[in-house]
């Protein structure tokens, strides 16, 4: 288990007070779990992902995050139509552990509501918020 | 339960190593390494893994009236339960087995080793030691027996997996002597250097008792050393296995590797209910046609309750996902009806299915880069008895998941294999 300092935690990409990322990309939102999320999990062995085409509103349950130890559900941090799943997780569910920022993406989401991307936190703010759980 | 957590003395070894920690029968333990309990897992299959157990319990037994305390509360038959030919258990040998009240439950599982003629220990799990041994103590003055326990003062690590003897073997004083002729269930050694059995010992002197046992259904061993040791061993021996994929291991790939080969976990899949009916009829005392004991002990009750007892089955899901045991999951037949309770359920990540088979890591048919996606396993205890290739469903406040009851998990294991296959 990481030290909160040791994780990494990109600026690039916001973060939800449920620990997904989301990352602007024209007019797509691309959607994964923070490297906190992953570390604290263990390692992911099964991903329950929505089906292209299905709308959930911020905050939805929209997939399902299976570990060693536990079933964790995977929240939406926007609104909107989920355009891409990343397939590569049916047969290679620990790329969440490897590369949770990259090949470990989950969804690609259209995004129903542009003013739902200011209530995500900055890294630096999420950092702030992970020292607070620990 | 103790009050306050336990630690072992690899604690700071297993903090240092960012283990993920867990409270586990009252003792912080590691969960998990940064590798990740897939990779522990899978280690133990293909090459080698090591486990801090020091936080199970031995508990010495001496004095003449050792044997028959033994054969009054282990449900075993010290005088016939070793190999088909159902022999008396000998000094070097040991065999697997559980403590029962009167009732029949359990109050813990066991292995009992034969140091000597009037000199056994019995090693129970954690926090179960004084529990056991004030349970013996209470038959101990109609038996003549001492019951010892030893708080704090052996460990136990288990080093488990296809190349456990190769690995130990370059740490041993005169390996060839120590392994060539050790088969399943046998043991050496002392952990005491005083004592007279103490002839197994490592390339410095340390005396070990060494045990080719396991919690993993792989080849392997269990190691018990002088607690002030426990540390130098652990580094020792993951020194020596770096060249063989050697992994420290937590309790997550114990228990997934425990499940995978048809093992309890006691107070969990075996308890306070009739030890009957269950995967486990080898630890109770059957003559050779299944009808009756061939000894008295306490618990044998349970023979007469056969028709009446619940079953506990294996079962085998489609892939990895489960139901979470804190969320008190019940079986459901084909039909709907609610007809038990599920008492473990993890994945084994060495395995998958291949059509009607099971295949793992280890099978020798396995196909080529074959990668399991896992699959999920434990025991279900239900009102009646039901077939292996029955499909049931376990439900549980998030999900159903179909599984199948089954015979046998994982295949292809280990633990059986003969010393000269290994070393």
């Amino acid at each position: 288990m990481k030290e909160i300092d040791e994780l990494e935690l990109p600026g690039d990409v916001r973060y939800s007070a449920t620990h997904e990322w989301a990352r602007m990309s024209g007019d797509t939102v691309r959607v994964g779990i923070s490297a906190y999320a992953q570390d604290r999990l263990g390692d992911i062995t099964f991903v329950e992902i929505p089906q292209v085409g299905a709308s959930f509103a911020q905050g939805e349950r929209c997939g399902t995050l299976e570990s060693a130890k536990a079933l964790s559900e995977l929240f939406m941090p926007v609104s909107g139509e989920v355009v891409a799943v990343n397939s590569s997780l049916e047969e290679s569910p620990e790329l969440i552990n490897q590369e949770p920022y990259a090949g470990g993406w989950i969804i690609d989401v259209k995004p129903g509501n542009p003013a739902e991307w200011e209530i995500l936190m900055t890294s630096d703010a999420y950092r702030k918020m992970l020292e607070g759980l620990e | 339960m103790q009050a306050e957590t336990r630690t072992t003395p690899l604690h700071s070894w297993h903090s240092a190593r960012k283990a993920t920690m867990g409270d586990f029968a009252g003792w912080n333990m590691p969960m998990w390494y940064p590798s990740g309990a897939v990779a522990e897992h899978r280690a133990v299959i293909t090459h080698a893994g090591i486990f801090d157990t020091s936080h199970m319990e031995p508990i010495l037994v001496n004095g003449p009236g050792s044997l028959d305390l033994l054969q009054h509360c282990f449900t075993r038959d010290l005088q016939a339960c070793v190999g088909s030919g159902r022999t008396a258990l000998k000094p070097g040998q040991c065999v697997y087995g559980a403590y029962l009240d009167e009732r029949g439950g359990v109050i813990d599982d066991a292995i009992v080793y034969q140091f000597a003629e009037d000199s056994y220990m019995t090693v129970v799990n954690a926090g179960m030691g004084e529990i056991v041994a004030g349970h013996l103590r209470s038959h101990g003055e109609e038996f003549e027996a001492r019951i010892a326990t030893l708080p704090g003062a052996v460990g136990k690590m288990d080093l488990q997996g296809p190349l456990s003897a190769k690995i130990l073997a370059t740490v041993l004083r005169d390996p060839d002597r120590v392994l060539r002729d050790m088969g399943y269930f046998s043991f050496k050694g002392h952990f005491d250097h005083a004592s007279a059995q103490a002839d197994t010992t490592l390339a410095d002197g340390t005396p070990i008792l060494l045990s080719r046992t396991g919690y993993t259904g792989e080849f392997g061993f269990e190691i018990f050393v002088d607690a002030r040791r426990v540390l130098d061993l652990w580094e020792t021996i993951l020194s020596a296995g770096r060249d063989f994929g050697l992994m420290a291991c937590g309790l997550a790939a114990r228990d997934s590797l425990r499940a995978g080969a048809v093992l309890p976990l006691s107070h969990q899949d075996i308890g306070p209910w009739p030890f009957i009916n269950h995967p486990w009829s080898f630890a109770l005392p059957f003559n050779k046609d299944q009808t009756s004991f061939t000894k008295r002990f306490m618990g044998d009750c349970v023979l007469e309750m056969r028709d009446t007892a619940e079953h506990t089955l294996p079962f085998v899901g489609y892939d990895p996902r489960k139901v979470l045991l804190h969320d008190r999951p019940v079986v459901l037949d084909r039909a709907g009806h609610e007809i038990g309770v599920v008492l473990t359920c993890v994945a084994d990540m060495a395995i998958d299915r291949r059509g009607d088979r099971i295949v793992s890591m280890a099978s020798p048919n396995a196909p080529d880069n074959f990668k399991p996606r896992g699959l999920s396993c434990g025991f279900i205890r239900v009102k009646m008895r039901r077939e292996p290739g029955e499909v049931v469903v376990l439900r549980d406040s998030r999900r159903s998941i179909e599984v199948t009851i089954v015979e046998d998990i994982r295949p292809d294991r280990t633990a059986r294999y003969p010393m000269n296959r290994m070393i």
